[in-house]
């Protein structure tokens, strides 16, 4: 690692303002991806905020039509909170999913969507669940959050505080995971709520998480798994390395989807 | 990891073979890129940070035009050291094609990312090495031929 100024405020205000302070501070979640990449030098701030003692940015709260969680709740948190299981199943399951009980110990979901890593879990939640990113200074929907292979709409020193997933309809998270570092491989988030159909795919594309319109359409003419017969994602525009190809990732995101759709017709 | 690309530039060839061999134009279009300097009409040295996600690396290299035709095609190779993360080095061949007043720009494009930067990131480095290139290239449609804002180009006729 290389030295760096650490910070621990408390309050937001203070957090917001040590950011402000320097072009190369960086706030630091639960420190799951930044840690290893300060470890091995490929990264060198000035300061490090950490929001771990900042508790605004905490807590889970059910209102009326929506469930709002904070920044820092850690993935352990979302798995196992009893609202969270109660209100929104999909998404306590999801969270028990991603990495393993270290990661999920440490990792935040307000780090998480903040990093926008092609592979991870939550974005793919937000968007089929059209969640509200509410930031120090702003909302936005989880459509105009995410913008691109590790991009989002967030500003220099513009922080995530929480996030508002709306009640109502039911949704379900399929993933094949890497069976070593369980970051998602294809993950495919269906949600439905009367005749609006979403379909968030997380792991698989160069561009990062996306909505798969097509399959969208086709779900919502006849809600089954025969109605993605022989529809795939472009295997151009996905990742290909080492774990699999643009075509092997095409086929998962197909084979996720159609078990996602099987599980929540298997459930009316 | 391989890959290609085309542009369309409403600018003459020679405007866009002059552009391609100009060193401020490089360093404007080039994402992240600080400093290139020209060492030779052919060879230059740059500097450029490169942001992935988390990571954050210097890298200094240099670029050379090879396999000249102008003003057809050229063979853009680079190579770039960023210390104890790792190394990048690829090359694209350039060709430029006439078609009427405007051209047609197409890339093939070779590159090999090593060392830290690709174990930690392997899963990302090819959709970074398309994405840098695509806006390269989208970068250098812009400069080279400048879309005219409407008021502009009614002015230029009055």
């Amino acid at each position: 690692m290389f030295a760096f100024a650490y910070h621990r405020p408390s309050e937001l205000a203070d957090a917001l303002a040590a950011l402000a302070a320097s072009e190369e501070a960086k706030p630091l979640a639960g420190g799951q991806t930044l840690i290893p990449t300060l470890k091995q030098r490929l990264a060198s701030p000035s300061d490090l905020v950490d929001l771990s003692g900042v508790t605004a940015l905490k807590g889970i709260t059910l209102h009326d039509d929506a469930l709002v969680i904070g920044a820092m709740a850690r993935h352990v948190e979302v798995a196992t909170s009893p609202v969270v299981v109660a209100h929104l199943p999909a998404l306590a399951a999801l969270a028990g999913l991603i990495g393993d009980p270290a990661v999920r110990n440490r990792g935040t979901l307000g780090g998480s969507i903040a990093n926008n890593d092609p592979s991870a879990d939550y974005p793919a939640a937000c968007l089929a669940l059209a969640a509200t990113i509410v930031t120090d200074r702003r909302e936005l929907l989880a459509a105009a959050f995410f913008t691109g292979l590790f991009e989002t709409a967030l500003q220099p020193g513009e922080i995530v505080t929480a996030v508002r997933f709306p009640l109502g309809g039911e949704g379900t998270y399929e993933k094949y995971p890497n069976p070593a570092s369980r970051y998602a491989m294809a993950g495919v988030f269906v949600w439905r709520g009367g005749d609006e159909i979403r379909v968030a795919v997380t792991g698989a594309s160069q561009g990062g998480v996306f909505r798969w319109a097509e399959a969208e359409a086709a779900l919502a003419a006849e809600f089954s798994p025969a109605a993605l017969d022989g529809l795939k994602p472009e295997a151009d525009d996905m990742i290909a390395d080492i774990h699999g190809s643009g075509a092997y990732r095409a086929q998962l995101v197909a084979v996720m989807a159609r078990r996602a759709v099987a599980r929540l017709a298997a459930a009316r | 990891m391989e890959f290609s690309g085309s542009h369309r530039i409403a600018s003459p060839r020679a405007a866009v073979w002059a552009a391609l061999n100009d060193p401020e134009v490089l360093r404007q279009c080039t994402p992240g890129c600080q400093e290139v300097v020209q060492v030779s009409p052919t060879e230059f040295t740059a500097k450029m940070v490169l942001k992935i996600g988390p990571m954050k690396v210097a890298f200094a290299g240099n670029v050379t035009l090879t396999e000249l035709d102008p003003p057809a095609s050229c063979r853009i190779v680079g190579e770039g050291q960023g210390g104890v993360a790792g190394f990048a080095k690829g090359s694209s061949l350039v060709r430029l094609d006439e078609e009427g007043e405007e051209t047609v720009l197409t890339y093939q494009t070779e590159a090999k990312v090593g060392g830290k930067i690709a174990q930690l990131g392997a899963r990302l480095i090819d959709g970074t090495v398309k994405k840098l290139t695509g806006e390269f290239f989208t970068a250098f449609a812009a400069v080279v031929a400048p879309v005219p804002e409407p008021a502009e180009a009614a002015a230029g006729e009055a």
